[in-house]
């Protein structure tokens, strides 16, 4: 396994608070990595600066051979747009477009056919098990079948990483655990590396490795 | 993005309504109210198709003691043929008309007489409404209006009389009767003349000379009509004929000229509007929309700032978004555009049925009042059918105008929008 992400002495202060203080860690490819932590430890946060969502204060983040810290606001969305995949607790799908289109967001900037574009958006449908419901909108959907479609659309740019924010937190307990399974196997059969935040220890547990935060900084990594 | 921009305009299409019929109403307003303004314009000209010229000159003359035999009509004053011959050096002068106007008072009943050249436009224009006849040849001939030949039971080849002196009838002449220098008989200007400089009342009031005249028509090119005007008034001011007096000692008339400015207010209709009322219209409805337009996006944009937030997120650059924003924006532009033009076609169409008047001053076809048992019939009125037509001109400045409306708009929106952090709406949405 290569190195994929590359974290060093990483600080970030909101308002008077450090949220997350010179934190460092590597993250290797094909890795499930949850991290945990009270609220307001800085998971978020961390996830945040990790996918190019948010700009460090201090240190520095490599995510394959490209220095996040450096990139302006332009370069960070391109960079988000082919490297990184994006996972919310609530599901963030754009209502006025149906399950293929919303799959298919990120290619909408790139100078793609539409025929291609859908066909890409089709294949990622099928691997989250989406297939029949590809004209149904957001609002016709489950709240499971949504997470899906944004598992979907992390995944249409095939990234280097799939953030996911509590991905389960907006689900009953069963539907949290099928999108679990749902990340677990793309990550055993495609190698898809994951960096999850979650509140739930048993979906931890599942993961390959847990790094614990408090108060923004690492107390446990296992 | 085309796509989406269409979908998210048909999905939340309630959302942009506001802003397409803001749009739909610039551009109504904006070609309508233009093409009204030029409508009356031309309005205003159509009296003077009567005549093949755009501008006509008199000049005021003085009421004679002993209303009889012949004389200038409506008093109007001689004009002399130097005058005339100045104007017509004016450079944007491209032809010039003239005519005599006399009223005859005879024993048997009362006569509007007009002296023509045959061969200038005036006299080519009004030898076009022969209905029946040729136009006289010699100056023994006349033309006779055909109702007038009609209530006096005149055919053609008979005589008339006309103060004193025997006339044939060689034709009848077919006019509206409420057209700029109506009049009964038509005979040749020389004979016009002649006519007047032998009359003893005429001379009495004015000194007429055997090349006068008391009307000219004037056509000058349109862009520069204006200019030509004010020269023309600077000759007739300048006439030094106007520092004389009458034979009775009386101060010689100042000239008018008339143009179709000066029709234009005696023009009523239902939606008569000035052409500064139509610009200070126009610029409020303009300053409005884009302040309405612009609200409502702004609106919009902050009812969407959590998709916004997401688009960013799955790598949606400021350029990407300002794209999408101006796609939306420029759909609803046209959407707008192509209501507004629909609704103009519709309301010009609507507005070509409806009438204009025109009342012509008294001067220009005179009637003795004295005569009629009605004094108000001599008042002449011309009405026509609104000429307003689909301006391309309006309809390229309301796409213009609605354009920028859109532009600046959109790039409000593009502005608030980039200043949005993706984490930010995703922590606090």
């Amino acid at each position: 396994m290569s190195k994929i992400v590359s974290v060093n002495q990483l600080s970030k202060t909101l308002g008077n608070i450090r949220v997350i203080d010179n934190v460092s860690f590597d993250i290797e490819s094909g890795e499930f990595l949850a991290v945990q932590g009270p609220s307001g430890s800085g998971k978020t946060t961390l996830l945040g600066l990790l996918a190019g969502l948010e700009k460090a204060d201090e240190g520095s983040i490599l995510i394959g051979d490209e220095e996040l810290t450096s990139m302006t606001e332009d370069q960070l969305a391109l960079f988000r747009r082919h490297n990184i995949g994006f996972v919310f607790q609530t599901f963030n799908l754009i209502p006025t477009l149906n399950t293929l289109e919303n799959i298919a967001l990120p290619l909408y900037p790139e100078r793609i056919n539409r025929k291609d574009m859908l066909e890409r958006a089709r294949k990622a449908a099928y691997d989250v098990g989406l297939s029949e419901r590809l004209d149904h909108y957001p609002n016709e959907l489950s709240g499971g079948e949504q997470q899906r479609v944004a598992v979907a659309r992390s995944l249409i740019n095939e990234p280097k990483v799939i953030f996911a924010d509590e991905p389960t937190g907006n689900l009953d307990s069963k539907t949290g655990e099928k999108i679990i399974e749902l990340l677990h196997k793309l990550n055993t059969e495609k190698g898809q590396t994951f960096v999850l935040v979650t509140h739930d220890d048993k979906i931890a547990k599942k993961s390959s490795r847990i790094i614990r935060l408090i108060d923004g900084r690492i107390k446990h990594d296992k | 993005m085309l796509h989406y921009a269409i979908k998210e305009l048909l999905k939340r299409s309630k959302l942009y309504l506001l802003s397409v019929m803001v749009i739909g109403l610039v551009t109504l307003m904006v070609i309508t109210l233009n093409s009204l303004g030029d409508a009356y314009k031309e309005a205003s000209r159509l009296p003077f198709n009567d005549i093949q010229g755009t501008i006509i000159m008199q000049r005021n003359g003085n009421v004679p003691e002993d209303i009889s035999g012949v004389l200038l009509s409506c008093s109007l004053a001689p004009i002399r043929q130097e005058v005339i011959s100045r104007i017509s050096k004016i450079d944007d002068v491209r032809d010039i008309s003239t005519a005599l106007s006399l009223w005859v008072f005879d024993a048997d009943h009362f006569k509007r007489v007009l002296g023509v050249n045959w061969s200038d436009n005036f006299g080519k224009k009004l030898a076009s409404k022969l209905i029946e006849g040729t136009i006289p040849k010699t100056n023994q001939e006349v033309l006779v209006e055909k109702t007038y030949a009609q209530k006096n039971a005149l055919e053609i080849g008979r005589k008339i009389d006309i103060a004193g002196q025997q006339f044939t009838i060689v034709g009848f002449i077919g006019t509206a009767g409420n057209e700029v220098v109506a009049s009964d008989i038509y005979l040749n200007l020389r004979e016009a003349q002649e006519m007047a400089y032998q009359s003893k009342n005429l001379q009495e009031v004015e000194a007429f000379d055997k090349t006068d005249v008391n009307i000219v028509f004037i056509d000058a090119a349109y862009p520069n009509m204006v200019a030509a005007t004010q020269q023309i008034k600077q000759i007739a001011t300048s006439d030094e004929s106007n520092a004389g007096k009458t034979p009775l000692g009386q101060t010689i008339g100042n000239y008018n000229i008339y143009t179709p400015e000066s029709f234009e207010d005696q023009i009523s209709a239902v939606f008569h509007i000035s052409d500064k009322l139509i610009w200070i219209i126009s610029l409020v409805i303009s300053v409005g929309a884009a302040l309405i337009a612009a609200r409502n996006t702004l609106h919009n944009i902050l009812e969407r700032r959590r998709e916004f937030g997401i688009m960013k997120s799955v790598g949606f650059r400021s350029r990407d978004i300002s794209r999408e924003v101006g796609i939306e924006t420029f759909i609803q532009v046209l959407v707008g555009f192509a209501i507004g033009l629909i609704l103009s076609a519709t309301a010009i169409v609507a507005l070509a049925h409806t009438s204009v008047s025109i009342a012509i001053p008294w001067e220009l076809s005179p009637y003795p009042h004295f005569l009629l048992a009605n004094p108000n019939e001599a008042n002449v009125v011309q009405t026509h059918l609104l000429p307003i037509k689909l301006e391309p001109l309006y309809v390229l400045s309301s796409f213009l105008i609605i354009l920028v409306i859109g532009l600046i708009t959109s790039f409000l929106g593009t502005w608030q929008i980039n200043r949005l952090k993706p984490m930010e709406v995703m922590r606090y949405e």
